[in-house]
């Protein structure tokens, strides 16, 4: 059996940064897959909430998207909202990936969920 | 300062401290293996990917009550293909964590799973995720 640590780069990119939303300090992890994007955002020590998000391949000219909590709380629009803002984010950059958005957070806030997508947002242009 | 406030800096101060990830790969039996290993101080995160950087099913896995026996489910990529579920249900019963893994290995591969798992609990021990065993018996 051949084992042996590559040396090359790692397929997946990644990093880490972090955020004072209303208060808390969060932090914030982006992944980037070959077929799907990871966000997660947490103030609480854990993933939390996970959803999962996708762009709906159409006909028509404006595209469609599903999202739906796949792990987690599953009454708290808020969430839900903030899925769908950064899947249409993305979607408007360019990219037709799904997310799977984890959401650990304090509290469930409008500006909260602002904050994680500008933070998610401003990462995502660099 | 009162002591929520204080709980609450303290927190984040763990959360801070102990957020790592980890991020390596081995080449096995002709086919490169993928891991990334994110810590949270009560949570870890691990990708497994199978020569390349899809992301794979995605399993979430802790101990539950009455009895804390371990319990897996599957949360993405559908019930047919339960590889990677096995490797869930053990990373909870060695780190005592919750576990959220997401794992390309194909179905039907008992070898490489077995493999990976291997190299991931090696890893999982060197960083220091894992519990201590009772007795102090060497690992």
């Amino acid at each position: 059996m051949n084992i042996e640590s590559s040396t090359s780069q790692f397929p997946v990119s990644h990093f880490n940064f972090s955020r004072q939303i209303k208060g808390n300090e969060t932090e914030i992890i982006i992944s980037s897959y070959e077929d799907h994007f990871l966000v997660i955002a947490t103030q609480i020590g854990t993933m939390g909430t996970i959803l999962y998000a996708r762009k709906e391949e159409g006909v028509s000219i404006n595209p469609t998207f599903n999202v739906s909590v796949i792990f987690g709380k599953r009454d708290e629009p808020m969430l839900v909202a903030c899925a769908r803002q950064l899947i249409e984010h993305m979607s408007l950059s360019g990219s037709s990936r799904p997310l799977v958005l984890s959401l650990g957070l304090r509290d469930h806030s409008v500006e909260t969920l602002k904050g994680i997508v500008s933070a998610v947002m401003d990462h995502c242009k660099r | 300062m009162d002591s929520d406030a204080l709980g609450k800096q303290i927190e984040e101060l763990k959360l801070k401290d102990q957020l790592q990830i980890t991020a390596f790969s081995e080449f096995v039996n002709d086919v490169s293996l993928h891991f990334q290993i994110i810590r949270f101080p009560k949570q870890i995160f691990v990708w497994i990917g199978y020569n390349s950087a899809k992301l794979g099913h995605m399993y979430a896995a802790a101990t539950t009550r009455p009895n804390n026996m371990v319990s897996v489910t599957s949360i993405l990529g559908g019930v047919s293909d339960n590889t990677g579920s096995g490797i869930a249900h053990r990373l909870v019963l060695k780190t005592g964590l919750n576990i959220i893994l997401s794992c390309s290995i194909p179905k039907n591969s008992p070898m490489i799973e077995t493999e990976a798992e291997k190299i991931l609990i090696r890893k999982l021990i060197s960083l220091g995720y894992t519990k201590s065993r009772l007795g102090g018996t060497s690992l």
